[in-house]
């Protein structure tokens, strides 16, 4: 049940519970099959767990895909140290909205994860580090986490294994760039939420300087499904690199935004025309992000020949990052909306590094020229040249983000840009 | 820009006629309830900080309840560090923003030096380094929003409350800023309003959010 809007091309496997309240409650969420696979994993061993996950190809659902089973192993295989996982639950990627969704309707589907890959990972604590925006998520996966505490669940004695795993929900409060992993990890120790540079990587010296594992909420979530049905299972869905579902958050001008569940590889524009009922008004299509504000902007002919895996978006020329699609029509701004997202990346800067810290500001303010008609065809020169330095020259990739949409519509829509400067001219000279 | 887009259910999205849900279900709040103040397990010790209508700048800090709750806090980490920002949270919920001497009382609760908590409070956009008002009005107006129209949303908060960005109206009651992407793309305009989100807000829904406040605080 796709929220707030059903289809019946998905594979419900993750959302399956979406719009259904029941499914909150511990009872409700143990007559849905929730702990099913907890149990099964813990009657393997921690590393036969991260074979499965491995064989599964299960690739990070936090934007940059890296496999999971391999990120699981890197994991010291003793218990010397603390280890710890740490959920990620900071979602806020613009045109993305799908780990909130994950935890409103389904909360036990994720403490059961939790405690799954802290069990894989042989960590004794899991943190879920959830957006300090989300009050009325925080009050449900709290209640939930009680829940399970006092059905011994969770706690000293993780449903009578031996095993011992805390679960906690710790509340951020408000910075974009506590999502990226160190700047995560360095918000749960109390700290400004700047990114550190790697390597130590957190698998080594992670948060508390102890080994840690960072894993995005959906990317968890998958993992007991898969524990409890099998990595061929899984890969029935999606395709040999990018194999099962993945939850696509479509926003932006098409009739039902929501939350689809779909198979790896589903294409694009069936996406907009058939699940998402078309656009609205009958629009003709402008444009696409397909994986929100971070990736380069795709136009309408790349978006009709584009299959939603991570090679296939790849192959048209941006990238799937955490799926969110934010479709445009023809009546779109298309310098207003990408002057809006580097403003975002300039408030989200966290400053530590020159290039980005300068760099998100100046874009964002020459791009704000251009759309007052006060820009120049040089402008969009220094627009290339900025964000190409922007690239590859900081601690975390926040920096390397502007690039891409700035880029990519400018060589798409060097019109409008034209336009605007043009009619500029044509006002200063009047 | 107008379109179509199904706006149809201003103050939250459950009603589209694929799922015919009560507000509270759509909230959580059917399961949730209304958390009594020192409830609760320690693991969601993060507390449950509420952005509460009612703010005392002058309220104690960390007595009675929220006694319990700091302490609940406090074992749910390794060190004392990491409380910090829960604790922040609970001191924000209790007073409304938190202040300099909030800072330094937190500091000193948590012995750490006042100019380090000073640095955390101001690096996180959610701590409200000055008073705000009844309502804290936010209003999503990044891409997703902006492309449905959310700076005509803002727009309308506006000149309802009769106040500037960031600024807070005169009888004291909406303070209206401007927010990043809040997570609910899907549905928009998303606006957050204290703790609540209100989902597919358009301009015309804004008197009536806001009447609704006044009169029942939510
Ligand atoms: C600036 C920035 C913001 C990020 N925000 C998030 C986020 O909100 N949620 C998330 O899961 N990952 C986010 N990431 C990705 C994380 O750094 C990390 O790759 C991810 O949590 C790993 O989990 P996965 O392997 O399950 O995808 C962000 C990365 C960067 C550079
Ligand atoms: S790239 Fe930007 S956000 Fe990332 S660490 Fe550097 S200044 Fe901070
Ligand atoms: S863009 Fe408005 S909530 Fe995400």
């Amino acid at each position: 049940m796709a929220y707030p809007y059903a289809s019946d091309r998905e594979v419900r496997v993750i959302s399956e519970y979406f719009g259904d309240p029941e499914a909150r409650t511990l009872d409700g969420a143990k007559r849905r099959g929730r702990y099913k696979g907890l149990e099964k994993a813990l009657s393997m061993s921690p590393d036969d767990v991260v074979e499965v996950v491995k064989a599964s190809g299960l690739r990070g659902r936090g934007g940059a895909g890296f496999p999971t089973g391999l990120k699981w192993s890197f994991m010291p295989k003793n218990y010397d140290r603390p280890h710890y996982l740490c959920c990620n639950a900071d979602e806020s990627e613009p045109g993305t909205f799908k780990d909130r969704e994950l935890m409103r309707w389904d909360p036990h589907q994720l403490i059961e994860a939790c405690l799954l890959a802290s069990y894989a990972i042989r960590a004794r604590h899991a943190y879920i580090y959830c957006r300090g925006e989300f009050f009325e998520t925080n009050q449900v996966l709290a209640k939930a986490v009680e829940e399970a505490y006092a059905d011994g669940i969770i706690g000293a004695d993780v449903m009578g294994s031996g095993h011992e795993i805390d679960v906690t929900v710790h509340v951020g409060a408000g910075a974009y760039i506590c999502g990226e992993e160190t700047g995560l990890m360095n918000s749960l120790e109390g700290r400004r939420g700047e990114p550190r540079t790697k390597p130590p990587f957190p698998a080594a010296a992670g948060v508390f300087g102890m080994p840690t594992t960072v894993n995005n909420v959906e990317t968890l979530c998958a993992a007991p499904h898969i524990v409890a049905h099998g990595a061929e299972w899984y890969r029935q869905w999606g395709s040999e690199k990018s194999p099962g579902t993945k939850l696509f958050c479509v926003s932006g001008h098409v009739n039902k935004p929501g939350n689809y569940e779909l198979a790896l590889g589903f294409p694009l524009i069936e996406l907009i025309e058939d699940v998402c009922g078309g656009m609205r008004d009958g629009n003709a299509l402008k444009a696409v992000i397909p994986g929100g504000s971070s990736v380069a902007i795709m136009d309408a002919d790349e978006a009709r020949r584009c299959a939603l895996d991570y090679e296939g978006v790849a192959a048209c020329g941006s990238m799937l990052g955490c799926a969110s699609v934010i479709v445009m029509d023809e009546t779109t701004d298309i310098v207003k909306q990408v002057r809006r997202m580097a403003a975002f990346y300039a408030h989200e800067s966290c400053g530590q590094c020159t290039p980005c810290r300068e760099g998100t500001s100046w874009v964002t303010k020459i791009l704000r020229r251009i759309e007052e008609g006060r820009g120049t065809e040089e402008d969009l020169d220094t627009l290339i040249e900025l964000t190409t330095q922007m690239v590859g020259t900081t601690i975390c990739v926040l920096s390397d983000s502007v690039a891409p949409p700035v880029q990519s519509s400018i060589s798409k829509f060097r019109d409008e840009y034209l336009a605007l400067i043009r009619r500029g001219e044509r006002v200063g000279a009047a | 820009m107008s379109g179509s887009v199904p706006y149809r259910n201003p103050g939250w999205a459950g009603n589209t006629g694929e799922f015919q849900l009560s507000e509270a279900q759509v909230r959580g709040d059917d399961f949730v309830g209304t958390r009594p103040l020192a409830g609760g397990h320690a693991s969601g010790s993060a507390s449950y900080p509420y952005m509460l209508e009612e703010k005392r700048p002058d309220a104690p800090l960390f007595e009675g309840p929220y006694q319990d709750r700091l302490d609940k806090i406090l074992t749910r980490y390794p060190d004392k560090r990491a409380a910090l920002l829960p604790v922040l949270n609970l001191a924000q919920e209790v007073r409304g923003h938190v202040s300099p001497e909030t800072m330094d009382r937190v500091a000193e609760l948590l012995e750490l030096p006042r100019a380090y908590v000073r640095g955390v409070t101001t690096f996180y956009t959610m701590y409200n380094k000055r008073p705000v008002g009844r309502f804290l009005i936010q209003v999503c107006t990044n891409i997703s929003c902006n492309l449905c129209g959310a700076d005509d949303v803002m727009e309308a908060f506006l000149r309802y409350a009769n106040t500037e960005p960031g600024e807070t109206s005169a009888e004291g009651d909406f303070t209206v800023v401007e927010a990043e992407c809040l997570a609910g793309c899907g549905f928009p305009t998303c606006v957050q309003i204290n703790s609540r989100y209100y989902e597919n807000v358009q301009p015309l829904d804004v008197p009536k959010i806001c009447e609704r406040l006044r009169a029942r605080g939510r």
